[in-house]
């Protein structure tokens, strides 16, 4: 008989004998890995409406009047001073009545009696990708608004602020819910263990007095921490994968959600969520093991 | 004590003014020197509490020595460590006093556990677990808890798995302690026939009718000591 064959026959035998303390540290585990992931899966979301959100942000400086040629040039080159930004657009009163009227469509026909200055010139600055922190676009409105001949910088303030602040608390829920995985599932898988050790502590005796090695011993135990590890988060993401194809089924159509494209947890990332299951708890069946299992 | 011997190549069991004491101040054994070449059957006799289950205990690195030192097949044995004690322990069979049966198991998981440690086939420990069985009259208790079982059947369960890997060591507590008559030939002729294929065996026991009349050397325990109740024929 093989060493693997033992291995598993003893593994079998420990599940069976606690099978009750086995079935429950198999569903706080897998609770605990469908709350982080739950959380998570929105804040991956979050991030790519973000990316997308980011992708369309303009900076919409409005000027008392409108430059020359040569002014432009000044103001695109003390902007790029400050910082450099991808693309400035200046907007004269007549480009902003057309913008304006292609935005009201049919409704066009109410700008017909008003004059073709009425709108204030601007001008338009979209950031460089990498200027995508809430701080630094602030700073740059704040300067942009400390332009000589700027009247106001707009750029929906107050939406991206609340998007952002939304994200960094949902980061932290996200690690908050990671810590919360750990130790409920190393509390748990301790647990077991420990109930396991004490529950075959004379078979454990007659092992080593026949001559049974350390690792015929141990190995079964910590295999026991691997198994709950991979069943516990396997279980956790299948169940939130079924939740996540529940909403797309019963919120599809026109709802918030369809502002988002809602994708999934990436498999590389599960792969990872499943092989950190497995390596905590079975660090946790070693320490555990090493505690009370005196051989 | 009493006796000691030159340590040979041949040597089994080697121990070397040997006391063990227990705390408080409880002296089981007190400087016990034996020499056992290999392939003896060996009694130990004695009174309860003379310290013939501590003995055996040293010898199968189940206790260690308050002092002196205990070789078995030439090792230290109280020096070995890991895997090389475990391989050690598979090559000594005991059938304990208290037995050490696992209650909640059936006879034969309770005598496979030996060989499956030692990795053999489920096959060949099916064959063999029947086999003892058979040899000790309890054929009819393979699939039976051995909690469930009288005395007298736990101790052949208990010697089933002691002999179970064909030990090169046998060191049996007091083997027909719960056994009638019959039973303690069929227990005595298993461990003759293990004997005869090379085994060397130490045998503690109260019981005069199995060592009275034998040619095998006898040792008496009174309290921690050695002595020599009959010289034997050393094989």
């Amino acid at each position: 008989m093989n060493f693997c064959f033992a291995i598993f026959r003893q593994l079998g035998r420990n599940l069976k004998q606690t099978w009750t303390a086995q079935l429950m540290t198999l569903i706080t585990v897998s609770l605990s890995v469908l709350i982080f992931s739950f959380f998570y899966l929105i804040y991956c979301n979050m991030l790519t409406a973000g990316g997308r959100l980011d992708n369309d942000l303009r900076l919409l400086v409005y000027l008392e009047e409108e430059p020359g040629p040569e002014m432009r040039e000044q103001l695109i080159r003390k902007i790029n001073d400050f910082e450099k930004v991808e693309q400035v657009i200046f907007i004269s009163p007549e480009e902003a009545l057309a913008r304006f009227e292609t935005q009201l469509g049919d409704n066009s026909d109410l700008l017909a009696d008003m004059p073709h200055d009425f709108l204030p010139p601007s001008m338009e600055i979209t950031p460089l990708k990498n200027l995508r922190s809430l701080h630094q676009i602030s700073l740059l409105a704040d300067y942009l608004d400390s332009l000589p001949g700027a009247t106001k910088v707009q750029y929906g303030r107050e939406w991206v602020e609340r998007f952002y602040t939304f994200t960094r608390l949902l980061s932290i829920i996200v690690i908050l819910s990671g810590v919360l995985l750990v130790l409920t599932a190393t509390l748990m898988v301790s647990y077991t263990i420990r109930l396991t050790i004490l529950g075959r502590e004379d078979e454990i005796e007659v092992l080593k007095l026949v001559g049974a090695t350390n690792g015929y011993i141990r190995t079964p135990f910590l295999l026991e921490g691997v198994l709950q590890g991979f069943m516990g988060s396997a279980l956790g993401l299948g169940a939130l994968y079924l939740l996540f194809q529940w909403t797309l089924t019963h919120f599809a159509g026109p709802s918030i959600l369809a502002i988002f494209s809602l994708t999934f947890i990436p498999m590389p990332v599960l792969g990872i969520i499943i092989g950190t299951a497995m390596t905590l708890l079975g660090i946790a069946s070693h320490v555990s093991m090493r505690r009370s299992l005196r051989i | 004590m009493t006796e000691t011997m030159p340590a040979t190549p041949e040597t089994m069991i080697d121990m070397i003014k040997v006391s063990k004491r227990y705390p408080p101040n409880v002296t089981a054994l007190t400087d016990v020197s034996l020499s056992v070449p290999k392939g003896e059957l060996l009694f130990l006799t004695g009174m309860s509490g003379a310290g013939k289950t501590t003995l055996l205990k040293l010898i199968a690195n189940m206790e260690r020595p308050t002092s002196g030192l205990v070789e078995v097949s030439g090792r230290n044995i109280h020096k070995l460590k890991g895997k090389k004690l475990a391989l050690q322990r598979r090559k000594i069979g005991m059938a304990y006093q208290d037995f050490k049966l696992l209650t909640e198991q059936t006879v034969a998981q309770n005598i496979a556990i030996a060989m499956e440690v030692a990795y053999r086939s489920p096959q060949n420990i099916r064959v063999a677990v029947r086999d003892l069985l058979g040899q000790l009259d309890l054929s009819d208790k393979h699939n039976s808890l051995t909690g469930d079982l009288s005395r007298g059947e736990q101790q052949r369960v208990a010697l089933a798995r002691a002999v179970a890997n064909d030990p090169e060591l046998l060191l049996i507590d007091e083997p027909t302690g719960n056994l009638d008559t019959t039973t303690t030939v069929r227990v005595m002729d298993l461990l003759r026939r293990h004997h005869l294929a090379g085994a060397t065996l130490i045998i503690a026991t109260h019981d005069q009718s199995i060592y009275q009349g034998s040619q095998h050397r006898t040792l008496e325990m009174t309290k921690g000591h050695l002595s020599i109740l009959h010289e034997g024929a050393r094989a």
